[in-house]
């Protein structure tokens, strides 16, 4: 199987952040992601200058010569257009074994422990407390992560409402908070202890910056729960700090931003320290299927356990606080 | 594809020359062969070597049933399973054993040799060679690196340890044997933990006044993280060391407190997949990783695969009496075929035999520790290695 080139698209209508990207083979078969639109020029030029002619079955290989330091370009764009790509040649490898993306990763079951996320901090009381309802009741999610506020009264009221919520589907929901990076270090402190007061909570993220290790550690030193960092993180050397620090409780991933490739390497790093990951949500869910190939993996972060955005399908399924890969070829993906 | 059963076959080899270090610098000849079999319904059989046969029947119940496909799955379970009694000893050599059959099969499921597989972009590895030579004549020992160095091989691994002088002369002649391959070979030594830290350094330091060194191995012991990075601050080369470790548990503190420049990894690490966590947290740390020889060169397979690999030991002492292969050593490098997994197949006459009649020569792998080690120098007895002290 051979790459001929790319269709790197902008839907058509109301999603304006993302672009489609298909990844074609002699094959026939398409490898499939879903990107940042603002990566669509780079994954083009890719394509056109590295990818022609490669056999996506070496995907690592292909991923480390597009991260190579010595020649990538630093930036945004280039990064996420990487991490595109990698996602849709890992697409074409589990196409080209005919087998779903988890089982050629390597992960001895499809299932995920999960978690609902809301991330919008302007939602009202009741439209938070109808969502997190939802996810307890509809798909047994017993975690819950939300948007921390502009006041700390407005979070202790909040938490409750996504405790209360959640409690349909278990006695003890696990609760998560993220500050959205608004708080610098000292702030998160005050504000954490504030809730901790009140709620058990198992981590905290979003807090200065990700990469700031000395902050987070003071922070982790402060409070009870974990403070969790990543995923404004994306090589592996930019984790370095954590590890060296232990700043970050627990090691989260966007595999937006990383791809699959050195989301797996983060994983097993960090699983020689014993720091649990997360994955962050991916469009489609798709991340939930690298979950089986991680040593200590935590959970998968839902913010939409049915996409329904009208560009494209996915067969993972959000169940009984489990979300569960398909058995459809590929990551599941199939456009509309 | 289900794993229905597995075989495990013990034999004895004799080498064609004495391999020997600074622990038995005068050499064995025996080698003890173990190959896992896992059988599968669907007709593929997936093989392991090394030395993990003896007690594969306690972990063969987490697998058995399983598809091999979800290897690293399996791997998490085993490594579960494990949790009280711990991933050590048999038990980890059984693992290992397991892990890179399954790795065999899920190569061989999807028709494709096993660097692809695990994602490299093509199957070839810069080699180096390692005559596991103390118990070689000066001349013997010009011969092995003259061999591999028209074969491109342009790096040499030297086991030293006991007699500075003999050292020095003997690390010339590596350098004068591979220097048809490159004008400025890169030269390593090996004293696997034959010395203390301090000792190591007093040692390195003068033969660093002589020849510029790429890398020590086991300089001091493998788990000794202070005395480890005491000789990488105190010497020039890198220090490498790893291959008596088992898993990524046990060479963490190595990596977090950058005791090694470079860590030896082997399938004996708990597996393909075991030894994969190791390079990459070793990655994560911005350490190289050097993969050690192996029957045939097969861990050149996984090698391939390593984001941060620098360079595979190849030896050449003949141990793949029952094997067939068809990968080969061009330019100075190990180039894999598109034979399907490891690309490994067993003769089973010749293994039949191998086990019918075992066999019989001088001394038996592995060896033991030599006297006085970490301690004081014994150096060779007369008559004990074939090439003169001084």
């Amino acid at each position: 199987m051979k790459i001929t080139g790319v269709k790197a698209t902008r839907p058509a209508g109301a999603d304006q952040k993302s672009c489609i990207v298909e990844l074609l083979t002699d094959a026939g078969a398409k490898g499939i992601a879903i990107a940042a639109a603002g990566a669509r020029a780079q994954i083009k030029r890719l394509v056109k200058e590295r990818l022609i002619g490669a056999d996506p079955r070496g995907v690592t290989g292909i991923w480390q010569l597009m991260s190579d330091p010595r020649s990538a370009p630093r930036g945004k764009a280039y990064r996420n257009a990487i991490a595109a790509l990698d996602l849709a040649l890992w697409d074409l490898k589990a196409k080209a074994n005919g087998e779903p993306l988890w089982k050629t990763l390597g992960g001895a079951r499809p299932r995920a422990n999960a978690y609902a996320s809301h991330r919008n901090p302007a939602a009202s009381d009741a439209e938070l407390t109808t969502w997190f309802q939802r996810m307890a009741r509809e798909h047994g999610l017993r975690g819950g992560k939300l948007r921390a506020g502009a006041d700390a009264n407005g979070d202790a009221r909040r938490l409750g409402l996504m405790r209360a919520a959640l409690a349909e589907a278990t006695p003890d929901p696990v609760l998560m908070i993220d500050a959205g990076h608004s708080w610098p270090v000292k702030q998160a402190i005050d504000r954490v202890r504030a809730v901790e007061q009140q709620f058990d909570l198992t981590w905290i993220e979003g807090v200065s910056r990700d990469g700031d290790s000395r902050g987070l550690r003071q922070l982790s030193d402060s409070i009870y729960g974990a403070v969790c960092a990543g995923t404004g993180l994306v090589t592996i050397g930019e984790f370095l700090p954590h590890f060296e620090r232990r700043s970050a409780d627990v090691i989260a991933l966007d595999i937006g931003a990383v791809g699959i490739t050195a989301a797996l390497q983060i994983a097993d790093a960090a699983y020689g320290l014993e720091l649990p990951v997360t994955l962050a949500a991916a469009p489609g869910n798709i991340h939930v299927h690298l979950a089986g190939a991680m040593p200590y993996f935590m959970s998968a972060e839902i913010v939409d356990p049915l996409p329904a955005t009208g560009l494209f399908t996915s067969d993972v399924r959000i169940a009984d606080g489990w979300a569960v890969a398909g058995d459809r070829p590929g990551n599941g993906l199939v456009l509309s | 594809m289900k794993v229905t059963g597995y075989r495990v076959e013990l034999y004895t080899m004799k080498m064609e020359r004495l391999v020997g270090d600074a622990n038995l610098p005068s050499g064995v000849e025996m080698l003890p062969g173990s190959i896992v079999s896992l059988e599968t319904d669907g007709g593929l059989t997936g093989i392991s070597l090394g030395y993990g046969g003896a007690a594969i029947e306690g972990l063969f119940g987490i697998i058995e049933g399983a598809d091999p496909r979800e290897v690293l799955g399996l791997w998490i379970r085993m490594n579960d399973f494990l949790h009280k009694a711990g991933n050590e000893g048999a038990a980890c050599a059984a693992m290992s054993a397991i892990d890179m059959a399954l790795w065999d099969l899920k190569a061989k499921i999807a028709g494709e040799p096993l660097w692809k597989t695990l994602g490299a972009r093509e199957g070839r590895v810069k080699a180096y060679a390692s005559g596991l030579d103390y118990c070689l004549s000066d001349e013997d020992l010009f011969n092995f690196y003259r061999r591999m160095a028209e074969q491109g091989i342009d790096g040499g691994k030297l086991k030293v340890g006991l007699d500075l002088k003999a050292d020095l002369r003997r690390l010339g002649i590596m350098r004068d044997a591979l220097s048809v391959a490159s004008p400025q070979p890169l030269l390593m030594i090996d004293s696997n933990e034959y010395w203390s830290p301090k000792q190591a350094v007093r040692y390195i330091r003068q033969l660093e006044q002589h020849f510029e060194l790429q890398c020590v191995e086991e300089p001091a012991r493998r788990w000794d993280y202070h005395g480890l990075r005491r000789v990488s601050e105190q010497v020039e080369a890198k220090v490498s060391t790893g291959e008596n470790l088992h898993s990524l548990r046990d060479v963490y503190p190595l990596i977090v407190n950058r005791a090694a420049d470079v860590i030896n990894v082997w399938t004996g690490q708990s597996g393909v997949t075991g030894l994969r966590q190791i390079a990459h947290m070793a990655h994560a740390y911005g350490l190289e990783v050097s993969m050690m020889n192996a029957q045939a060169n097969y861990m050149a397979q996984v090698a391939a695969a390593l984001p941060n690999h620098n360079m595979m030991e190849v030896v050449d002492p003949g141990r793949e009496h029952c094997l067939r292969w068809d990968h080969r050593i061009e330019d100075g490098y190990i180039v894999l075929s598109d034979a399907p997994g490891f690309g490994i197949e067993i003769d089973e006459p010749k293994l039949r035999a191998l086990q019918v009649n075992p066999p019989t020569g001088r001394g038996k792998f592995p060896f033991p520790r030599r006297e006085g080690a970490g301690r004081y120098i014994v150096p060779p007895a007369p008559g004990e290695v074939p090439w003169r002290s001084g």
